[in-house]
């Protein structure tokens, strides 16, 4: 990843990192009017039109915290790209037909593409493994969240009234458990394909 | 996969595996696809959860304050539409009333220096929820969107003793300084954001003009438009403005 160059519109993504008022009213100065017209022209409304692009930059920010989103090419394409393909997507849902993630000409060198691309496939991961994540049991659900929250698992062995290794058996349980969920899901191998 | 393998999966994730237990454990991750997918897919979700779940606070604040940009930008947006379509009967004299009103306003601009709430365009803010200083934070956000700028100073003050390194509130600070016709505050302020690497800097620089400006120091002003490079958002604004004052 070090090897490719960054974009100058990195400050974006940076930006948006920082929870960065002036940034994120830049983004919406600037590139939201553009995916709002694509929406309405796509028979879509303002209101969802608003909705993806908030979910968009839901998505953008997470990726960003969680793998160092590195920007190669201009903010303004990849998002672009970002929000059209989730308005296409939920378009293809309400109209019942099979969701497949459409690829329009995919080069490889296409930098934007390509990382609109990454971009969305994560988002459907983490929205899966979020969904996947409620379905646990709620002594499941409690404990990764004590366990991640936390960090010491002495502490939350403390806190949970149990061994520190019963609290750690438990833990690995749990997550196993939960790798099962999502690999069980119709979704996951869609997106591992 | 069984739960034997889920607990080794965390023992090695967890780094507690000894050194030959790890040897036998890689060597089976090369060997046993099955053992290694699996082993994948729990890593995976194992850095989601840690990701989610540890930074639950922070994505809230995020999502709020995005929420709150995103619902004004909606708003204003609609509002504008909404005057746009508004029947009107007598359109035709509205547009020309429009054709001359824009006309004169136009030579008007043309002819007449520029003022500095000609350019100041900061709108209103929105501060994050940072921490413990929630009550104060919205006392300088309140009292600036009001134009209160004296109360929002003495918020933004405090706030800089607590958080000396914050560019975003020394920027707002400033801001409300150049309102009070305080300028040695405002430019101090300003003249540190420009000389730092902030994302501020440029805007920094933008507002040490327009105090200039204010200040009717119409030279001061241009010689610090100039510069401001080129791949900046305020380049454009910024070069009209030197060519007024010319």
């Amino acid at each position: 990843m070090s090897e490719k160059k960054l974009h100058e519109d990195q400050k974006y993504i940076d930006g948006l990192l920082q929870n960065n008022s002036f940034i994120i009213q830049a983004i919406y100065d600037r590139f939201v009017p553009k995916v709002v017209n694509y929406i309405k022209q796509n028979s879509g409304s303002v209101d969802a039109a608003q909705d993806v692009i908030q979910d968009t930059l839901m998505t953008i920010y997470n990726q960003a915290n969680q793998n160092k989103l590195q920007l190669t090419c201009p903010f303004d394409a990849y998002f672009f790209l970002l929000c059209k393909r989730k308005w296409l997507n939920q378009l293809k849902k309400s109209s019942n037909r099979e969701v497949t993630i459409n690829e329009d000409v995919l080069s490889k060198d296409d930098k934007a593409q390509e990382l609109a691309f990454e971009t969305s496939v994560f988002g459907e991961k983490e929205s899966l493994f979020a969904e996947m994540f409620q379905k646990l049991g709620t002594a499941c659900k409690e404990l990764l969240q004590a366990t991640f929250k936390i960090k010491s698992m002495e502490e939350v062995a403390n806190s949970l009234g149990v061994t520190y290794a019963y609290a750690r058996k438990k833990k690995s349980l749990c997550i196993g458990k939960l790798t099962e969920l999502i690999k069980a899901s119709p979704k996951f191998n869609q997106l591992n394909s | 996969m069984g739960e034997q393998d889920y607990i080794l999966y965390e023992k090695y994730l967890s780094g507690d595996m000894p050194k030959e237990e790890m040897m036998s454990f890689e060597e089976r991750l090369k060997t046993d696809s099955d053992f290694n997918n699996a082993f994948q897919l729990y890593k995976e979700t194992s850095s989601f959860l840690k990701h989610t779940l540890e930074k639950e606070d922070e994505r809230t604040k995020f999502k709020e304050n995005l929420q709150k940009i995103s619902r004004a930008h909606f708003s204003k947006a609609s509002d504008n539409q909404g005057k746009k379509t508004k029947p009107f009967n007598l359109y035709k004299y509205a547009v020309a009333a429009c054709v001359v009103l824009l006309f004169g306003l136009f030579m008007f601009n043309q002819f007449s220096t520029p003022t500095y709430s000609d350019y100041s365009n900061y709108g209103t803010i929105s501060l994050t929820v940072r921490g413990e200083n929630d009550a104060l934070l919205q006392t300088a956000e309140t009292a600036f969107n009001k134009k209160d700028f004296a109360k929002a100073d003495k918020a933004f003050k405090s706030l800089i003793v607590l958080d000396e390194n914050n560019a975003e509130l020394k920027l707002y600070r400033a801001i409300a300084n150049i309102e009070l016709n305080n300028f040695e505050t405002a430019d101090t302020l300003l003249d540190s954001l420009q000389k730092g690497n902030s994302v501020y800097k440029y805007k920094a620089t933008w507002y040490l003009a327009l105090s200039k400006l204010k200040q009717h120091e119409t030279e001061e002003c241009s010689a610090i438009l100039k510069t401001i490079p080129k791949d900046v958002e305020e380049y454009k604004v910024a070069q009209k403005l030197i060519k007024k004052l010319d």
